[in-house]
């Protein structure tokens, strides 16, 4: 076969022997005027084509922002070319995972959990992700007009939760309660860990003091739990 | 710039035809092109100088360079003033020559020529290429006699450091331009540098770790937070079946009504739609929740029916009849029939003048009733409401009137 410099022939289902992702190509788990934008793209011509894994980290730790389509033309940011990329490449699990893991560069980072994400079970999904709640490391993100400040925990728990990231339809989790109910995973323990138990039994004194039901309560810094809480009748809410 | 040619084309004139009987008109016929050019040349000389070969477009004067074409460049202003010297090699003007060699001209008309050429070129960058220039016999003697004090020798010598010192300019000038397009990292498809400075968020970490902490922790805890309400929700729906299921049926009833009630307080406490406004109902499912994409949401979210083009009238009682149509791209098309209301259209007469007697009707809906009553009046209505008139008397002339009709062969 003539090799060919416009990859637009990965996109081509028939004949395509590769690993299979949700039982099919892994390409397909971007829609598809994503696709062509992003194939259509300079920076995917240029600086995406013939990147292996090795490579990939090199373009990858010059990245600046994650971010999916933005301004007027749709274009795509290097982040999802890049997640294109891995897509295609689709590397091994122990590599995703040391790209993960590493400390040094928090957009490669980004990047492999969008992976992720995409790809891997949902069990391990939750295994894998739920550590990351707790880096709080600052993210750029472009939206379609200007940017935006994002953190890693942020983005790791918008791609936990939500339908739709940096402009692809994520693949549907299932929530974590059911995973719960069906006793796949344990309930999470939040990295806060005893200081939630400290706050919690701050809150529980403080009702059973203050029947008139104030939310003036002495906490921890930049709190919002006080603020916002409901005035409840029930005094068994919080049961653990 | 060349004269113009009066006629604005530069294909040739035809030459007119004869026409017998036609008065010949003056017009330059059948004419050489050499003709032509020389008379244009001749006559374009005390006007305008030819064109110079220091008028044709120089690389210097583009501001993008064309090697780096395909790259996004900034322009670079074009180099300012050179001194003469600067010029790619070859060229020389004509007042350059007149200054080494102070005699060579430029055009057959001598005085007027030169001093125009003079004006020309000084607005021109000087290029050491040699113009060929005309010089009529009577000028070449004189000329021969004063060009004979340089050299040729030092002509050339001179030509030859003018043409590196110009080399080495550019060679320079390429050199860091391309030291600065990567020092930049500018690439093609790179635009980050077009970000407008004010838009750039800082994403340096520890700046300020405490604050950072902290900002972390209230985001887990709202998250943590999030979780358990979900859980809370859960068991209140989980609770409220139960009550309802153990309730009985007088207390559901209740309930509803009040809730019904609720409801219909809301609803009337929303405003009225505008007389003829367009109305767009999305659907019972869309809504919108905190997992949508933001773009999905703002998308779905749109106001529809309370959109308005911006000219369109937000009264159409107080339009005329003619205007008061629904969508407005089509006034005035389709003659004046137009389709406005299922109401406008209805023949019927529902419920109009006393057709409702409640005439006992066997407590049916009006629908239901049977319909032997066709005797005239109210229940007739629409097409059936004018009454069968009666039959034409035909005189009965027995066969005679079979003429009138076909004849018939029994």
């Amino acid at each position: 076969m003539a090799h060919q410099a416009d990859e637009k022939r990965m996109l081509d289902d028939r004949g395509y022997t590769g690993t299979l992702i949700r039982g099919a190509n892994p390409l397909l788990l971007f829609e598809k005027p994503v696709r062509d934008r992003i194939v259509e793209s300079m920076y995917w011509k240029e600086q995406c084509f013939g990147l292996n894994a090795a490579t990939l980290c090199d373009r990858a730790v010059e990245l600046e922002n994650i971010g999916g389509i933005y301004g007027a033309a749709q274009k795509p940011s290097k982040f999802l070319c890049l997640a294109f990329k891995l897509l295609q490449l689709t590397p091994e699990r122990d590599i995703v995972l040391h790209y993960l893991r590493q400390q040094e560069w928090k957009y490669l980072r980004a990047l492999a959990a969008f992976y992720i994400r995409l790809c891997w079970q949902p069990k391990e999904i939750f295994e894998t992700l739920e550590p990351f709640l707790a880096d709080y490391r600052k993210l750029k993100r472009r939206a379609r007009e200007g940017f935006a400040l994002t953190y890693v925990d942020q983005f790791v728990d918008d791609l936990l939760t939500k339908d739709r990231v940096c402009a692809t339809s994520l693949w549907k989790l299932p929530p974590r309660t059911q995973l719960e109910d069906l006793d796949v995973l344990e309930p999470r323990i939040s990295p806060l860990g005893e200081e939630l138990e400290d706050i919690d039994a701050d809150r529980q004194d403080g009702r059973t003091e203050d029947d008139s039901g104030s939310d003036v309560e002495v906490l921890d810094d930049g709190h919002g739990l006080g603020n916002g809480h409901d005035h409840d009748n029930d005094t068994d809410v919080d049961g653990d | 710039m060349p004269p113009l040619p009066s006629r604005m084309t530069k294909n040739r004139e035809q030459p007119t035809r004869y026409r017998p009987g036609k008065a010949e008109t003056d017009e330059p016929e059948s004419e050489d092109e050499s003709e032509a050019d020389d008379e244009i040349a001749d006559e374009a000389a005390p006007k305008a100088p030819p064109p110079k070969a220091t008028s044709f477009p120089s690389k210097k004067k583009l501001a993008v360079d064309l090697s780096k074409a395909g790259q996004q460049v900034t322009t670079t202003p074009a180099p300012p003033e050179k001194p003469p010297e600067d010029d790619l090699e070859g060229f020389v003007t004509a007042s350059e020559e007149e200054e080494e060699s102070g005699s060579e001209e430029g055009s057959s008309d001598d005085d007027d020529g030169s001093a125009e050429e003079d004006e020309s070129s000084d607005d021109e960058p000087k290029k050491p290429m040699l113009r060929p220039t005309f010089i009529s016999k009577a000028k070449r003697g004189q000329q021969g006699a004063t060009a004979a004090q340089k050299t040729a020798e030092d002509l050339a010598a001179e030509e030859e450091v003018k043409r590196k010192a110009k080399a080495d300019e550019l060679l320079q000038a390429q050199l860091e331009r391309e030291a600065a397009a990567k020092a930049a990292g500018r690439r093609a498809w790179d635009d980050d540098a077009e970000i407008n400075p004010e838009d750039e968020v800082n994403d340096t970490d520890d700046l300020d770790p405490e604050a950072e902490r902290a900002a972390w922790k209230l985001r887990e805890l709202k998250r943590v937070r999030r979780d358990r309400m979900a859980i809370e929700e859960k068991e209140k729906e989980r609770e409220e079946i139960e009550r309802r299921r153990n309730m009985t049926v007088e207390e559901r009833e209740e309930e509803d009504k009040v809730y019904i009630a609720a409801q219909q307080e809301e609803r009337e406490g929303k405003g009225q739609m505008g007389f003829m406004q367009k109305y767009f109902h999305k659907g019972a499912f869309f809504g919108a929740d905190d997992t949508q994409d933001e773009e999905v949401k703002a998308a779905l979210t749109r106001d529809m029916a309370g959109a308005k083009v911006a000219d369109e009238a937000s009264d159409k009682s107080v339009l005329p009849e003619y205007m008061r149509i629904r969508d407005m791209t089509q006034l005035g098309r389709k003659g004046r029939t137009k389709y406005k209301d299922l109401k406008e259209e209805d023949t019927g007469r529902w419920g109009v003048e006393g057709s409702r007697k409640g005439r006992g009707g066997d407590g049916l809906d009006e629908r239901f009733r049977p319909d032997d009553r066709r005797d005239g009046g109210q229940e007739q209505t629409g097409a059936n409401a004018m009454a069968v008139g009666q039959r034409r008397p035909r005189e009965e002339n027995g066969d005679g009137d079979r003429s009138e009709k076909r004849a018939r062969y029994d």
